[in-house]
């Protein structure tokens, strides 16, 4: 893995790479990096280009106070240990993509814009991100209604052809993951913690292996489980599908449930509810909010699933998108 | 800048000194241009003076600390002392020195630490990783890579770990500059380490002779002859100086030869003896309390001492870079030293060993990944149950699959290792390759035996010196050196020597792992063996020869090793209570070889050889079994007991004794039947495992 200059920049500012979990400088975040990458566009500049720079010259190029100057000088700083770090992570399977990288996820570009992460760690098939897929979005505890969805879901994207989409949690995730792999279909899990823990299991280091799999995440890949990191990753799931399909959620509460307002607001993706006679509240109410009704029992045969979608599906038309940020 | 490079300089050795060719250029590369440099240059240079010099002057710039990688730390302490008198603060961190950790850890996050050495293997290191770097806030100012020549395939000490270092400077943003260092690179490696650094590297070569050296080469077949040739020749030395041997045996028995002879010897090498304690061998060789070290190559890179004034090789060593970098320990502050190659007919055979288990096998490395593959982590111990294949090339073998990226370690109280998602392949042209060129350097050594030009010459043209010339100090161009002949009557007593001394069988005390996974690993005292004893390693000087011919040529162990073993039952070992009775391991492969022989011995002795073993089923031979809980299940499964086992002390004799589990298993089985102590002897140890340094 030989990463461009831009790229090592972003790395050094946006991620936690060799810093220590209470640093005494904090990475950027997107709202610290987006208007930096917009003085870099307005000044036809190259993230990579601050590697030559002075503090002062930063401040003066960039028209940043001397704090920000300040941050910048010193989490360009830790060179080396950005180096080590990401030999492990290499040696481990785990590489990244960052935002001034061109294989980053087009769908990311296209329908996050400034909310798409500025750098992602994966592993496994990397072509797989935003290829045509379904997203599967549900519980970590799974009813027999969820059971179902998930399995048949995960039978449909395999036999199309689709990438299954999912959180790569427990629950409807692994369900879905599992019957997608098995029947030789592909899948993304888009994890909220613990990847390099996560692609130690057999089953998921085989499908790995084989190019079946990609396990990404916009965490550091060792980090552990927070409830803010399984919310802000939602987005992500939905960003990278052709249509999401919500099995359970509550109301008013939960990370399903914000999740899926959310895609409904940014109108990213189609989004279908699981929809029978007693669904739980969530689904209710995330059908009048324009979620398009999925029935349950299916109306079609998982084969035909992803057609039924595509007639089904509310054409909206995306927003337009600015292009070519870091 | 120069100025204030040169006030340093004098600081630290002296206000007469001045920088010698290429140490400035070095430093300013270094420090004002930020670039890549790797500077080659012989042993005594001044390496470490460009490194700390670069170190201060890039520390006031307001640099991060220096990040130092060598192999080698424990020898670096008096380096450390000289860097402090330019005011730099060093600290170091290694496996063994974990207490001093948390003292670097705090100077690193006051930033009073300004060069922290490691060594390659800490860089994969979970606790450097997450409480030493971040301490830093990664804030390296230069990388120094010492023994850069380990970076390449082409070296003669390839090191897995530095295939890691070469990825971190691939992946290491522009800005940071990086020194490599090496005494001992010729032009293929040069241009190697190059090919993996990048064209951006700055080569500054300078010239490798050390002129103070004179080089003889002396050929004498048997072990018995050079060991005569030590004792007639050592005398004439003056000062200290360092007997290279090939195996940990080699330098065991010539220390003891020099020992009984007079001399003040010591025996150096990593072999699982606990006796050794190097760093006290190496600081009272520096202080001149030992005068001859015997040493294989675990005494290596880095050593520096400077009044060294002979190094002799018992054997030959296995390329003329490992020579010359062993050799050029050798006069570096005296003003003449010699450099001796003695060479017999083993060294072939021993050379050739070490290429054909360079590499642990594609197989090996295959059942590994299997393993591993199956389960989420595996610790060593675990992974060494599951697989047949020998606890030190199941280290190699992790070793080079960690760098490969095809395994990976987490720590949890222990190193847990696991697959890792990584494709991997076996680069078989790679090894040919190492292979390959692991011959011709054998080659080159045999030809440097018998030239008869310059030595220095032949030595410094296969390093691609710039200027080689004839030397005129080695033996061939003065025409004369020391005798190449021995006394009869010293060749006499050092053969008596090799065929006296017998070597020591240690019981084992715990089974291995996950044998028997219900019980206690530990053997209660009462059913293990007795110490024991063996005649001889096998196949080596002395008496392995002829147990070897007797195994796999003649078919019948020859009187002469009767009378041997009885002599050392009798007059050396005297094992009380002494053995009443004596029983042999039944073999169905060769039934009458070994229990032949016990019958034969147990006559000598004068006590009844009872054959209460025996073989229920054809076992495997042992050596194919490649780990303790392997050999250990395979002895239980085919071997039991009959008849009547008498309780008292016995003998239990074999041909050769390898992992010891034969023994370990047949002496508990006997006990278990109510026997009394059972002596293990064999005739031979098998030195395979053993050979390594």
């Amino acid at each position: 893995m030989i990463l461009s200059s831009d790229s090592q920049v972003m790395l050094l500012l946006c991620s936690h790479l060799g810093l220590s979990s209470d640093p005494d400088t904090a990475p950027f975040t997107l709202h610290d990096w987006n208007p930096l990458a917009r003085k870099f566009q307005t000044r036809s500049l190259r993230p990579g280009a601050l590697l030559d720079l002075s503090e002062q010259d930063l401040a003066s190029q960039l028209d940043l106070s001397n704090d920000e100057a300040g941050r910048i000088s010193r989490l360009l700083e830790r060179r080396g240990s950005l180096a080590i770090e990401l030999e492990r992570l290499e040696s481990q399977g785990i590489r990244v993509l960052t935002r001034a990288d061109e294989n980053y996820p087009l769908r990311y570009r296209q329908r996050l814009t400034d909310a798409a992460p500025a750098v992602l760690f994966y592993a496994g098939n990397r072509e797989l991100l935003g290829q045509p897929g379904i997203a599967v979005v549900g519980s970590r505890t799974v009813d027999q209604v969820g059971q179902d969805c998930a399995a048949y879901i995960g039978n449909a994207c395999a036999w199309s052809g689709s990438v299954l989409y999912s959180g790569g949690a427990k629950g409807v995730d692994s369900i879905s993951m599992k019957a997608a792999l098995e029947g030789r279909g592909t899948a993304v899990g888009i994890l909220a913690d613990s990847l390099e823990r996560a692609i130690r299991v057999p089953e998921t280091r085989a499908a790995l292996m084989r190019g079946d799999l990609c396990l990404a995440t916009s965490y550091s890949p060792n980090a552990g489980f927070s409830v803010g990191a399984a919310m802000g990753r939602n987005k992500l799931i939905y960003a990278l599908a052709d249509y999401a399909v919500v099995t359970a959620s509550d109301v008013e509460k939960g990370g399903t449930w914000a999740g899926a307002t959310e895609a409904l607001r940014a109108n990213w993706v189609p989004v279908f509810i699981v929809d029978y006679s007693d669904m739980p509240e969530g689904n209710r109410a995330l059908l009048k909010k324009g979620g398009v009704a999925l029935p349950y029992p299916f109306p079609i045969d998982f084969a035909k699933f992803p057609d039924w979608l595509s007639a089904q599906a509310v054409q909206n038309k995306s927003k337009p998108t600015q292009l070519g940020l870091f | 800048m120069f100025a204030k490079a040169e006030g340093l300089l004098r600081a630290m050795i002296g206000d007469q000194a001045n920088f010698r060719p290429g140490q400035w250029e070095a430093i300013e590369t270094i420090v004002s241009k930020k670039q890549r440099v790797l500077v080659v240059q012989r042993t005594g240079w001044g390496k470490s003076l460009v490194y700390f010099l670069a170190t201060k002057l890039l520390r006031d710039q307001g640099s991060g600390p220096t990040l130092l990688i060598s192999p080698l730390l424990s020898l670096m302490r008096n380096q450390i002392d000289m860097a402090n008198k330019i005011g730099i603060q060093a600290f170091m961190i290694n496996s063994a020195n974990r207490q001093e950790w948390e003292v670097a850890e705090a100077a690193l996050s006051e930033n009073k630490c300004d060069i922290l050495l490691i060594s390659p293997e800490r860089l994969n290191n979970e606790r450097f990783q997450k409480s030493v770097l971040p301490e830093m806030a990664g804030r390296v100012g230069l990388f120094v890579v010492d023994e850069a020549h380990c970076i390449s395939d082409w070296g003669h000490d390839f090191r897995p770990d530095y295939r890691r270092i070469v990825r971190i400077l691939q992946m290491l943003p522009k800005g940071v500059p990086v020194l490599g260092t090496t005494a001992t690179a010729n032009d293929r490696v040069i241009d190697d380490i190059q090919h993996q650094l990048g064209e951006g590297l700055i080569i500054l070569h300078g010239a490798l002779d050390r002129e103070t050296l004179r080089l003889q080469c002396i050929r004498l077949a048997k072990q018995s002859e050079r060991m005569a040739w030590l004792v007639e020749n050592l005398p004439k030395f003056h000062g200290s100086g360092i007997i290279y041997c090939l195996t940990v045996p080699d330098t065991q028995r010539v220390t003891e030869w020099l020992k009984r002879n007079g001399f003040n010897a010591e025996a150096y090498h990593a072999g699982n003896d606990t006796e050794i304690d190097r760093p006290a061998l190496e600081q009272a060789f520096i202080n001149n309390e030992i005068q001859v070290l015997v040493a294989t190559v675990a005494l290596g890179m880095g050593y520096d001492k400077p009044d060294i004034s002979f190094v002799i090789h018992f054997q030959r060593p296995g390329s003329v870079i490992a020579y010359y970098q062993q050799v050029g320990r050798a006069g570096r502050a005296v003003d003449r030293a010699y450099g001796i190659l003695l060479s017999g007919t083993e060294d072939d055979e021993i050379q050739d060993y070490f290429i054909d288990t360079a590499f642990p096998s594609i197989q090996s490395m295959r059942e590994i990944l299997d393993a591993l593959g199956r389960h989420e982590t595996l610790s060593f111990d675990e992974l060494l149950s599951k697989v047949n294949i020998a606890r030190g090339v199941l280290e190699k073998a992790l070793k080079l699959l960690e760098v490969d990226g095809a395994v990976g370690t987490a720590y949890d109280g222990k190193p847990l290792y696991f697959r890792t998602p990584n494709p991997w392949q076996p680069d078989t042209e790679r090894i040919e390759r190492v292979l390959a060129l692991r011959r011709a350097e054998k080659s080159q050594m045999q030809s440097y035996l018998d030239h008869n030009g310059c030595l220095m010459e032949y030595l410094l043209r296969a390093l691609d010196d710039p200027q080689p010339k004839p030397c005129g100090r080695c033996a061939n161009c003065r025409g004369k050196g020391l005798s190449r002949t021995v006394s009869h009557n010293l060749v006499i007593q050092a053969e008596n020597f090799l065929k006296g001394i017998s070597i020591p069988i240690q019981p084992r005390k715990r089974w291995p792992f996950g044998l028997f996974p219900e019980q206690k690993r530990v053997i209660p005292p009462e059913l293990q063996n007795c110490p024991g004893r063996s005649l001889c390693y096998y196949g080596d000087a002395g008496w392995g020869k002829l147990v070897r011919s007797g195994k796999y040529s003649d078919g019948h162990f020859a009187d002469e090793l009767v009378e041997a073993s009885l002599r050392l039952i009798l007059h050396q070992w005297k094992p009380g209570p002494s053995p009443s009775w004596l029983t042999a391991i039944p073999s169905r492969r060769h039934p009458d070889l070994v229990s032949d022989f016990a019958k034969r011995l147990a006559s000598k002795l004068g006590i009844p050889f009872l054959p209460v073993l025996v073989r229920t089923e054809e076992a495997p031979e042992q050596k194919t079994m490649q780990n303790s809980t392997m050999q250990a299940r395979n002895v239980l499964r085919t071997l039991s007991v009959i008849g009547n086992v008498p309780s008292k002390p016995v003998l239990l004799v074999d041909d050769i004794i390898d992992s010891g589990w034969t023994m370990t298993t047949t002496g508990f089985l006997l006990r278990s039947h109510g026997s009394g102590e059972v002596y293990p002897f064999t005739l031979a140890q098998a030195s395979g495992r053993n050979i390594n340094p």
